[in-house]
């Protein structure tokens, strides 16, 4: 593998699984605008895992995500107390908050940033992006799953049919805390530097943007929305502010002609059918 | 009477200050076909969210099978042998019709079951299961549907099925006759005659009054949230206050409707 | 003396704020709309001015205008960009089926209008910061000890006239009563003879010209604009908005004035970088513990989004 097209299979594992990170709290009814701040945490967790304390790569890798994971489910409760407009001004003001304290710490590089001295190679994160994959259409496919998207349509019936609502909103943001964390893990050790100035708000609006424009009704939407928006502006060849102009066009006028995101359950349904008659079944 | 399965005694309810129900107590005797009527903003559907727990009570009790409902969450009674529909269709409008169904055995679901990868499992229990009770509704067809292209009739049957697959001992019916013509309606009767027959009980809320004639034994009317009549529903049709505040211009709004 | 002085460019740099949190908070309270293209409105009002400014009417058509004509239709470019906006946007928002995550759809579609905007104008003129001259950027008072900047004291004023005439417009005249009706209960609204889809138009009007002007008066204040001055401002104003209350038009001001001070006297007392914590950290406290803002009101925003 050459290594222009490494460094892109690389980035396109990393935004997948980031992205994943953020479709698990939205595929149960939540708005994460604050993904940067978790991919920070992880990205920062493996650094100092890896740099500080000398773990292993995999070990660093797993630390962090826990981290990420035990963060997501602290922060699910008071998060969850908001709802609408609020939810996702809280979570933004929660990534801020994660970047304002990593400028502030010597510990963790404040604005110059830390360097790591592991690294992963590409074939790592293809492997780690395949096996996210995977476990995130498993986690659909489940009776977890099933609960977690009626959640996403209405809460209150949900609670009727015997959904505990709250434990499943509570496990979506721990679980997206922890891919968000494993995204920045991978990136971190990819990179083999960290500064705080990459994990903006530019950063968590373009997640959230893969997400609901790839669309959030089936595990299919954040792979497709980070694949398109990772790949599609390589193919353009062509000035980075005329891409994300492109992107700004795209975007529009995605959600004047399939709000609902690029795939969902009766594109994918109609799909299936054209493919093999007859053969699908729920 | 034979011996109740839901007891409500003295439920009140306010919003705001306004009283929405007063005072009311009946019985839904176990096995029976219960109808509860009254006109628009009697309280009907607050007393199906009131016995279903999307709100708390004010006074008074509800009890299941003896049980005081009181402190236990909503989530929980549909556990308890309770499940309901609604009156104007709550359905997962990006679920396939299936797994709506599959949705309506979640309390049934031990903890070791959810994480069985029921999408994966064409033959599951579950799966089996949901489309045994589509199948004897004759909605089979439309399994692997996204609901929300569903037309009407077909959404506020499987809204009944979704109900249905927990098991209840007690079903609790939002209106389900309205928006159904006539042929859908008698089937849907019947259906639920057979429901009952198996040892569900029923609780319906119905304008259709034809529909409940034909379908209930016992009648419960309320109006402006107090209770007017609760006994055998041949007399309801006699009874002097239920005439006064409903049938009465019911059946005048019936003659128009028909016309 | 010198806190002293700290709270004052507090206060004055939260003039700056409340324009746009105002704006913010008209979008929300009216059409529970948080709209991402405000911080660029902003922005273009700005750039467009100095953009005029230096080179005159595009295509050759004018020499460099001077700075006010320039500001003037730096506002109205804002005001044109705004309701392209709408038209996009708000206009076809239709929720199918009422779920959770549909109603981002307007809301992801202005952060379209984000990227679309912040980059035209990157493309037309680089990502440099400018130097915007008036004849006054220097023009101070001294009065006892405290250094007063001129300029920003009118604007600080010029913004709270504005909102306090915003303030009269919602609660005296016919357009403003159409406007509240809206916003407590569209259907209701719609019955009552209220033509909403006419009046959403207003609503985007008044996000440009609100925004328009602080941008404008941004630059005669700083002396300075550039492609990503709306970025700052927009978040601050944001919450500045949270903290006064979705929906309330003197919360945002409150909560505009609050953010700029509490900006001011972190830099003061713990330095540059601290800021990101005192003003996101007392957002998110005060998210947690009073999600509906100093002045807000309860029901607003919290809709399933």
């Amino acid at each position: 593998m050459s290594g222009y097209l490494a460094g892109i299979v690389s980035i396109l594992g990393i935004n997948v699984i980031f992205a994943y990170g953020i479709y698990v709290t939205a595929a149960s009814g939540q708005l994460n605008l604050g993904g940067a701040g978790f991919q920070a945490i992880g990205a920062y967790g493996c650094a100092i895992m890896s740099s500080v304390y000398g773990f292993s790569v995999w070990t660093s890798i797993l630390i962090a995500m826990a981290i990420g994971g035990a963060i997501g489910f602290v922060i699910a409760f008071p998060i969850l107390r908001t709802r609408g407009v609020y939810m996702v001004l809280a979570t933004f003001a929660f990534a801020e908050v994660v970047a304002g304290i990593i400028i502030n710490s010597e510990f963790l590089g404040g604005a110059v940033g830390l360097p790591l001295s592991d690294y992963v190679e590409v074939n790592a994160i293809i492997a780690a992006t395949l096996l996210v994959i995977l476990f995130v259409f498993y986690l659909m496919s489940t009776r977890v799953g099933l609960a977690m998207r009626a959640v996403h349509d209405d809460e209150s019936v949900a609670d009727l049919m015997g959904v505990n609502n709250r434990a499943i909103q509570v496990m979506s943001f721990a679980l997206g805390g922890a891919l968000a964390g494993l995204s920045g893990a991978l990136y971190a050790l990819y990179f083999g530097f960290v500064e705080v100035q990459y994990f903006n708000a530019l950063l968590s609006i373009f997640v959230l943007l893969y997400v609901l424009i790839g669309g959030t009704q089936t595990a299919w939407g954040p792979l497709f929305g980070a694949s398109f928006f990772t790949l599609v502006p390589e193919a353009l060849r062509i000035g980075e502010d005329w891409r994300f102009f492109i992107f700004g066009v795209l975007i529009v006028a995605m959600m004047i002609f399939r709000p609902e995101g690029i795939v969902t359950r009766d594109a994918l349904d109609r799909l299936w059918l054209r493919l093999a008659p007859g053969t699908r079944h729920g | 009477m034979a011996e109740p399965i839901l007891q409500l005694e003295a439920v009140s309810k306010n919003f705001g200050g306004v009283v929405v129900l007063e005072n009311v107590s009946f019985n839904v005797a176990k096995g029976s076909r219960h109808a509860l009527i009254g006109p628009n903003g009697a309280g009907k559907t607050t007393l199906f969210n009131l016995i279903s727990g999307v709100f708390p009570i004010d006074a008074g009790s509800i009890r299941l099978e003896g049980k005081n409902l009181e402190g236990t969450p909503s989530r929980r009674r549909i556990g308890l042998g309770m499940a309901r529909s609604f009156q104007n269709i709550r359905l997962m409008p990006h679920l396939s019709v299936v797994e709506n169904v599959m949705l309506g055995q979640h309390s049934n679901a031990g903890l070791s079951e959810l994480l069985k990868p029921i999408g994966w499992l064409p033959r599951s229990r579950e799966r089996l299961a949901a489309l045994a009770t589509l199948e004897a509704f004759g909605l089979d067809a439309h399994q692997g549907q996204v609901v929300g292209n569903l037309p009407y009739g077909v959404r506020k049957k499987i809204e009944v099925v979704r109900a249905l697959v927990s098991s209840p001992r007690l079903l609790l019916l939002d209106e389900p006759a309205a928006g159904l013509n006539p042929i859908e309606t008698a089937a849907l009767r019947d259906f639920l005659i057979e429901v009952a027959d198996s040892g569900v009980t029923l609780l319906v809320v119905e304008h259709d009054m034809p529909f409940v004639n034909s379908l209930c034994q016992h009648i419960t009317v309320l109006n402006f949230g107090r209770l007017i009549y609760d006994g055998p529903a041949a007399g309801a049709r006699r009874d002097k206050a239920v005439l006064e505040a409903y049938l009465g211009r019911r059946h005048a709004e019936d003659t128009t409707d028909a016309a | 003396m010198l806190l002293v002085q700290q709270v004052l460019n507090g206060l004055l740099l939260g003039g700056i704020y409340v324009g746009v949190a105002v704006a913010f908070t008209l979008t929300i309270g009216i059409l529970n709309f948080l709209n991402f293209t405000i911080p660029v409105l902003f922005m273009l009002a700005g750039m467009v001015g100095w953009s005029l400014s230096v080179y005159g009417l595009p295509f050759g058509l004018s020499d460099p205008l001077g700075w006010a004509p320039s500001l003037a239709i730096g506002i109205l470019c804002a005001i044109g960009a705004s309701l392209l906006v709408e038209r996009f946007t708000y206009r076809y928002f239709k929720a199918k089926h009422g779920d959770a995550t549909e109603h981002a759809i307007p809301l992801v579609s202005s952060l379209g209008f984000l990227l679309i905007f912040e980059y035209l104008v990157l493309i037309a003129h680089g990502s440099d910061s400018q130097a915007f001259r008036t004849p006054f950027a220097d023009l101070n008072w001294r009065v006892a000890g405290l250094i007063i900047s001129i300029p920003q004291v009118i604007s600080l004023a010029v913004s709270l006239g504005i909102v306090a005439g915003l303030s009269l417009l919602l609660t005296r005249s016919r357009i403003g009563r159409a406007l509240r009706a809206t916003a407590e209960n569209p259907d209701a609204a719609t019955l009552m003879g209220v033509e909403v889809n006419r009046i959403v138009p207003v609503v985007f009007v008044l996000t440009g010209l609100l925004c328009g002007l602080a941008g404008a008066l941004f630059a005669v204040n700083y002396g300075e604009v550039s492609p990503y001055m709306g970025d700052n401002v927009g978040t601050k104003a944001i919450a500045g908005m949270v903290i006064g209350g979705l929906g309330s038009v003197w919360g945002a001001i409150a909560g505009g004035l609050i953010v700029g001070l509490t900006e001011t006297l972190s830099i003061h007392f713990f330095g540059a970088t601290s800021v990101q914590i005192s003003v996101w950290g007392l957002l998110l406290v005060l998210l947690l513990l009073r999600p509906q803002g100093l002045f807000g009101h309860n029901a607003i925003g919290k809709g399933k989004f």
